[in-house]
C-alpha cells in the first residue's frame, strides 16, 4: 500500500523532474556563459504561464502552440535587457547584476499586473487522462515532460553538433580561449542570455501544462527558489546538469512528501521545502561542484 | 605587417603601457624580450583589442585597427597564443582544433590544416579524442599552437610559449617556431623569458622595460652589448 503509493508518486515526481529541469536549463545557461545569476528566474516562468493562459483563453489555441511563442517573447526580453542593462554591469561587481536581474523581474511582474491584474486565474485544458493503476497520468502533464525533455535534447544537439553551439561552449570554457578563434564573446553574451530567457519563459508553459491553476503575477517566487536548488545539484554552470538535477529534485520532493504525509501531526507539504533547502545546504557543504560532476 | 605606435594601455586606473613603438615585418619572428611585469603580455592582449587601448595607434597589412574588436582582428589574420593556453579544457583536442576553424575562411581549409597540425605534432592525431584538460603540459601547448595555426593566420603572437616546459620540450617548441616561419611562411611575435633560446631564432629584437622599448637591434646586436644584457636580461 504505502510502496504503491511512493511508487507511484515517484512517477509523477519523474515527470514533473523532467518540467523542473527544463525549467532550470536556462538559469545555468546565462549562470555557465555569462556569471550572471538570474534572481528574475520565477517572473520570467511566470510570463510564460500567462502566455499560456492568454492564448488559451483568448484564441482557444493549446498551450503547445503558447511554446513557440513563448520562445520569441523571451528572447526578445532577454536581449532587450542584455542590451540595456546586463551589457554594461558585467564588468562591475557582482552586485550590480544582481540587483539588475532582480529589478527585471519586478518589472515583469508589475507590467503583467497592469495588463492582467493580480487575481489568481487558471485555464482547463481538458485532455484525457491515463490510469496506469499505481497513479493517475493527464495527457498533458505527458506533453510537458515529452516537450521538456525535447527541448533539453535539442539544446545538447545544438551545444554540441552545431558550429554555433560549439562557439558558445567554447565562450563557457574559456574566453579569451573563443576571442583568438575568432568568436565574437560579446555576441555570444548576449545571445546565451537571449537564449536563456527564452527557455525560462518557454518552460513557463510546459509548467502551467502541469499545474494549470494558481496562475498570478507572483507566482515566481518558489520557482526561483526550486530553481536554485536544482541548479547546485546539477553543478550550476551546466544546463543538462540542470535538467538531471530537475529530475532529481522532483524524485526527492515527492517521494519525500509521500514519506512525510506518513507522520502524523506532520504537514507534508512545508516539510518538503524544508528537506530541499536541508538537501542544498548539504550538498554545497559536500560537493559544491554538484552531484552530477566527476570532479 | 604590423606596426605599433605610441601605443597606451593599462587595467582599470593602474597604466601599463607607456607608448611603446615596435614594427614587425612580414615573413620574420620578432621577439620581445624583457623581466617578468614588463608589460609584454599586455602589449599582445592590446594588441589583439581585448585590453581596450587608451591611445596610440595599431597597424595590420597597412590598416589602422586599433578599435577593431578580437575577433575581426582574427578574420583578418591575426591570432595568438596566449601564455595560460586559454584552452577548452572539457572538450576533445579535435574539438579544440574545430574552433580554431572557427571563421568562415578557416573552415574551407579546415581539413588541411588539421592534416597540417597533426603532421607537426603527431601526438595529437593519436589524442584527439581525448580532453584537452587531460593532457600534458607539452601537450596542451601544442594544442594551443595547433588551435591557432588551424585559425589560418599570417601573424601569430606567442605568449610565453616555452613556459614550464622541460629543456628537451622547449628544444621542440622553438624548432616548430621557426618551421611555422620557414615552411608556413608565417610572421611571429614572439615573448619570451628564456633570451637565450629567443634570440637563436629571432630575426630582429626588441628590449622591453616598465612598459615602453628600451633597446632593439638584431640578435647579434643585442648579444653584443653588455649593458642591454645586464640591465634587462639578466644574462
Amino acid at each position: 500500500m504505502i510502496f504503491e503509493q511512493l511508487s507511484g508518486n515517484l512517477i509523477q515526481g519523474l515527470v514533473l523532474g523532467a518540467v523542473y529541469g527544463m525549467a532550470t536549463m536556462g538559469l545555468s545557461l546565462i549562470f555557465g556563459v555569462l556569471k550572471v545569476v538570474n534572481v528574475g528566474h520565477g517572473a520570467c516562468i511566470m510570463v510564460g504561464a500567462y502566455t499560456a493562459l492568454f492564448m488559451f483563453k483568448q484564441f482557444g489555441l493549446s498551450p503547445l502552440f503558447a511554446v513557440p511563442v513563448a520562445m520569441i517573447i523571451g528572447m526578445t526580453l532577454g536581449l532587450i535587457f542584455y542590451y540595456s542593462a546586463i551589457r554594461r554591469l558585467l564588468k562591475g561587481p557582482e552586485l550590480a547584476t544582481l540587483l539588475a536581474t532582480f529589478s527585471f523581474g519586478v518589472i515583469l511582474e508589475e507590467t503583467i499586473k497592469q495588463l492582467f491584474t493580480s487575481e489568481v486565474v487558471g485555464y482547463n485544458w481538458d485532455l484525457p487522462k491515463f490510469d496506469i493503476g499505481i497513479t493517475v497520468l493527464s495527457l498533458s502533464k505527458i506533453l510537458a515532460a515529452v516537450g521538456s525533455i525535447l527541448v533539453a535534447l535539442l539544446l545538447y544537439l545544438w551545444f554540441n553538433k552545431t558550429r554555433a553551439g560549439m562557439a558558445m561552449r567554447s565562450v563557457v570554457e574559456d574566453d579569451d580561449g573563443a576571442r583568438v578563434c575568432g568568436v565574437n564573446v560579446d555576441w555570444e553574451y548576449a545571445l546565451s542570455f537571449s537564449l536563456g530567457i527564452g527557455l525560462t519563459v518557454t518552460s513557463g508553459v510546459l509548467l502551467t501544462m502541469f499545474i494549470p491553476v494558481g496562475i498570478n503575477p507572483y507566482m515566481g517566487g518558489p520557482y526561483t527558489l526550486k530553481a536554485f536548488v536544482i541548479a547546485v545539484l546539477g553543478g550550476l554552470a551546466s544546463p543538462y546538469g540542470a535538467f538531471f538535477g530537475g529530475v532529481v529534485f522532483g524524485l526527492v520532493e515527492n517521494g519525500s512528501y509521500t514519506l512525510f504525509a506518513m507522520i502524523p501531526g506532520v504537514e507534508p507539504f512545508a516539510m518538503t521545502r524544508f528537506f530541499s533547502f536541508v538537501m542544498l545546504l548539504v550538498i554545497l557543504l559536500i560537493r559544491p561542484t554538484g552531484i552530477l560532476k566527476a570532479k | 605587417m604590423l606596426k605599433v605606435e605610441k601605443l597606451e594601455s593599462g587595467y582599470g586606473s593602474m597604466q601599463v603601457l607607456w607608448g611603446p613603438d615596435l614594427e614587425v615585418k612580414a615573413g620574420s619572428i620578432t621577439s620581445l624580450l624583457g623581466p617578468n611585469g614588463a608589460g609584454k603580455s599586455t602589449l599582445l592582449w592590446t594588441i589583439l583589442g581585448t585590453v581596450t587601448p587608451t591611445n596610440g595607434k595599431v597597424y595590420f597589412e597597412g590598416q589602422d585597427v586599433t578599435d577593431l574588436p578580437a575577433h575581426k582582428k582574427v578574420n583578418l589574420g591575426l591570432t595568438m597564443v596566449p601564455e595560460g593556453k586559454n584552452l577548452f579544457k572539457e572538450m576533445t583536442v579535435f574539438d579544440n582544433l574545430s574552433m580554431g576553424a572557427y571563421r568562415k575562411e578557416a573552415q574551407e581549409v579546415k581539413q588541411e590544416n588539421l592534416e597540417l597540425v597533426y603532421s607537426m605534432f603527431p601526438i595529437l592525431a593519436e589524442r584527439k579524442d581525448q580532453l584537452a584538460g587531460s593532457l600534458s603540459g607539452g601537450q596542451q601547448q601544442m594544442v594551443t599552437i595547433g588551435r591557432a595555426l588551424m585559425t589560418k593566420p599570417k601573424f601569430i603572437m606567442m605568449d610565453e610559449p616555452s613556459q614550464g616546459l622541460a629543456p628537451k620540450l622547449i628544444m621542440e617548441i622553438f624548432q616548430t617556431i621557426v618551421k611555422m616561419k620557414e615552411e608556413i611562411g608565417l610572421t611571429i611575435l614572439l615573448v619570451e623569458q628564456n633570451a637565450a633560446a629567443s634570440l637563436g631564432a629571432a630575426d630582429y629584437v626588441y628590449v622591453m622595460h616598465e612598459g615602453s622599448i628600451k633597446a632593439e637591434g638584431t640578435p647579434d646586436e643585442i648579444k653584443g652589448s653588455d649593458e642591454i644584457k645586464e640591465a634587462y636580461l639578466g644574462m
